[in-house]
């Protein structure tokens, strides 16, 4: 493994204290927001990206160029502000920074990830289906040259109707490249419609087999599974790329926006805000 | 570009450059040539390609660990090179422009062009060439490629230029288009080492003060070839210019031009509108110089059909003779009187 960027030493409980505090603090930033905010895909992929950010990743905020460090690349691009926050709670960024120029004018932070505007950010992501390409990139270079590091993207499984995903997987598989996992934060919805009623994507895990990948499947909600299948990844230097297909909902945690279309992306005033940090403080105690 | 530089005068083209001027040559040899000469010195140039490398077959034996054909992924293709450029490499993705310029496109667009990355892309089939009916004809790329932020965009007739752009461009930051014919046989339009070759500055290829000839690739030859027959026939002498580089336009050369010769035709493999014509028409609008003639020729809103590539460029209307006869009209039929009619505003 990456000899000089160690992991953070989180433990279960830990990082779903770090889940929610990052979806605290999304909605908070949706509360503060006034405009839009794609916060049913944000809060679904919460849990993968605190366990790659605060777990899984071997990556310094103070060493954001070390070539042995593991690369993120956000393919579900709309997702960038759930990533700033928990960058944030890594040390990447400044939360307080995020929430009060959140799509300002010169600010760094946006709707969709800007690598030239945001040191940290691998990639510069938005148009979906671009990702995996990008990521396939980076890992066969890390491949060829002999590295040990991994190369991550995140995609949302509605992403996954773009052919140049499947271009992808094609060229990953034929590359050899172990060193790419994909993880697919499979909430089953795209903006307008319930995936599977509009675009019949299952067997969805054999479509992955089917192109040469190591398929993990787990419950994208639950952080001790998530912990075990990242601890269950292959290693770096092996053949297969992986796909890790995480069951979410749309929404996760806040109970009037879970497998809601409505709340596809959206904006909250106080009242929505005190209800949806309630729903979400009732959920913690019941688990 | 910083680097000049003569054209077939490095250090380890000796094989390429013992062709000499008025022959054929094959462009996509030079490129094999060049990308393999490059890889020795370049240790992170990388060579990409969807399932289009007779030609790379040189790169790819000599570096095989820095080759990569995906196959018929073209959008793939461009999005693993910007991912190796992610990683502080230089890749050349090379393949069939129609298809790299439009199937990718969205991928040269952001995931190249929005970072600014060093990625090459290099390919034929840039007009109405080879005999392939519209699917393959790229007729629409430096409409689209100039249209994108941080590209730059050339189109190069002359094989050995072609060289000697690849070798400049290891030195660029960010992306660059280069638009070739067929590439499998090509007049070699300059003397080795008798023109400045230098991306964003466009070449004279024959002095002439009636009027300029505006042309770039394989219609360079061509627009000699008109001013040739105008000097022989007409007693009009036609300046001829290879403006190879699109984008950024040589906008001095433009003035110069204007200054000294008064009157423009542009002649490209290309539609008539969105290529090089379009962007003199916006510096001489926006420059605000006065012509005393302006006639563009190439594609009209067609899609071409088969043939070979002299009959579609006459067929079309920017074939030789469409050529010398917008020369006449501009002209008047005969030598301006004075040698600078141009008026600059």
């Amino acid at each position: 493994m990456a000899a000089t960027i160690t992991r953070p030493e989180t433990d279960v409980s830990e990082l779903e204290d770090l889940s929610y505090e990052l979806r605290e603090k999304l909605l908070l930033l949706c509360g503060e927001y006034d405009g839009s905010v794609h916060i049913g895909g944000d809060l679904s992929c919460a849990d993968i990206l605190t366990l790659l950010f605060q777990y899984g990743m071997h990556v310094d905020p103070q060493d954001l160029h070390n070539p042995e460090r593991d690369r993120f690349v956000l393919s579900k691009g709309h997702a960038a502000v759930c990533m700033y926050i928990t960058m944030a709670i890594r040390g990447f960024f400044d939360y307080r920074e995020i929430v009060d120029t959140y799509g300002q004018l010169g600010s760094a932070y946006g709707m969709h990830p800007c690598k030239v505007q945001l040191p940290g950010v691998e990639v510069s992501t938005g148009s979906l289906g671009h990702g995996l390409p990008l990521a396939t990139g980076m890992a066969l270079h890390g491949k060829r040259s002999g590295m040990d590091h991994r190369v991550f993207t995140l995609m949302g499984d509605g992403e996954t109707g773009e052919g140049s995903v499947w271009e992808a997987a094609l060229a990953a598989h034929s590359n050899n490249l172990g060193n790419l996992v994909a993880f697919i934060d499979r909430n089953r919805q795209l903006m307008t419609s319930f995936s599977e009623e509009r675009v019949k994507l299952e067997p969805y895990p054999d479509k992955w087999r089917a192109f040469g990948w190591n398929v993990i499947e787990v419950d994208g909600h639950d952080m001790a599974a998530l912990v075990q299948a990242f601890d269950s990844l292959p290693a770096p230097d092996s053949d297969v790329p992986t796909v890790v297909i995480c069951d979410t909902v749309k929404g996760k945690g806040v109970d009037f926006m879970e497998r809601n279309l409505a709340w596809h992306a959206g904006s909250l005033n106080d009242t929505d805000l005190q209800r949806a940090l309630a729903s979400l403080a009732h959920g913690r105690k019941a688990a | 570009m910083s680097t000049a530089a003569k054209t077939g005068t490095e250090p380890g083209t000796d094989q390429i450059t013992s062709f000499t001027f008025g022959e054929l040559l094959s462009s996509r040899t030079v490129i094999g040539q060049t990308l393999k000469e490059l890889g020795e010195t370049h240790d992170n140039l990388w060579v990409l390609t969807p399932d289009i490398g007779a030609t790379l077959v040189e790169f790819r034996d000599a570096y095989p660990d820095r080759f990569v054909d995906v196959g018929l992924s073209e959008q793939a293709c461009v999005g693993i090179a910007a991912g190796l450029a992610n990683e502080g490499n230089i890749p050349v993705v090379s393949g069939m422009l129609p298809f790299l310029s439009m199937r990718a496109l969205e991928q040269v667009r952001s995931d190249i062009c929005y970072p600014n990355l060093p990625v090459k892309i290099v390919g034929t089939h840039g007009g109405l060439v080879g005999n392939g009916g519209s699917t393959h004809y790229a007729v629409e790329d430096l409409g689209l490629m100039t249209s994108l932020v941080n590209m730059t965009v050339t189109s190069i007739g002359d094989p050995l230029m072609v060289g000697e752009v690849l070798r400049q461009s290891m030195s660029m930051t960010g992306p660059l288009y280069i638009r070739l014919a067929v590439g499998k046989k090509d007049k070699v339009v300059y003397e080795p080492g008798s023109v400045t070759v230098e991306i964003g500055k466009g070449i004279t290829a024959r002095e002439g003060t009636d009027l300029t000839l505006f042309a770039h690739g394989e219609t360079v030859s061509q627009a000699l070839d008109a001013a040739d027959i105008l000097g022989a026939e007409h007693g009009i002498n036609a300046r001829v210019v290879d403006m190879f580089t699109l984008k950024p336009i040589d906008e001095d050369l433009i003035l110069r031009c204007a200054e000294e010769t008064g009157r423009f035709v542009v002649v490209e493999d290309h539609l008539a509108y969105g290529g090089l014509a379009s962007q003199m028409a916006d510096v001489i609008a926006d420059r605000g110089i006065r012509l005393d003639g302006f006639r563009r020729l190439g594609i009209p809103q067609v899609f071409a059909g088969f043939g070979e590539d002299t009959e579609l460029r006459d067929k079309h209307g920017y074939g030789l003779q469409a050529t010398v006869d917008a020369a006449l009209a501009v002209t008047g039929g005969r030598p301006a009187e004075s040698e600078s009619t141009g008026d600059i505003a």
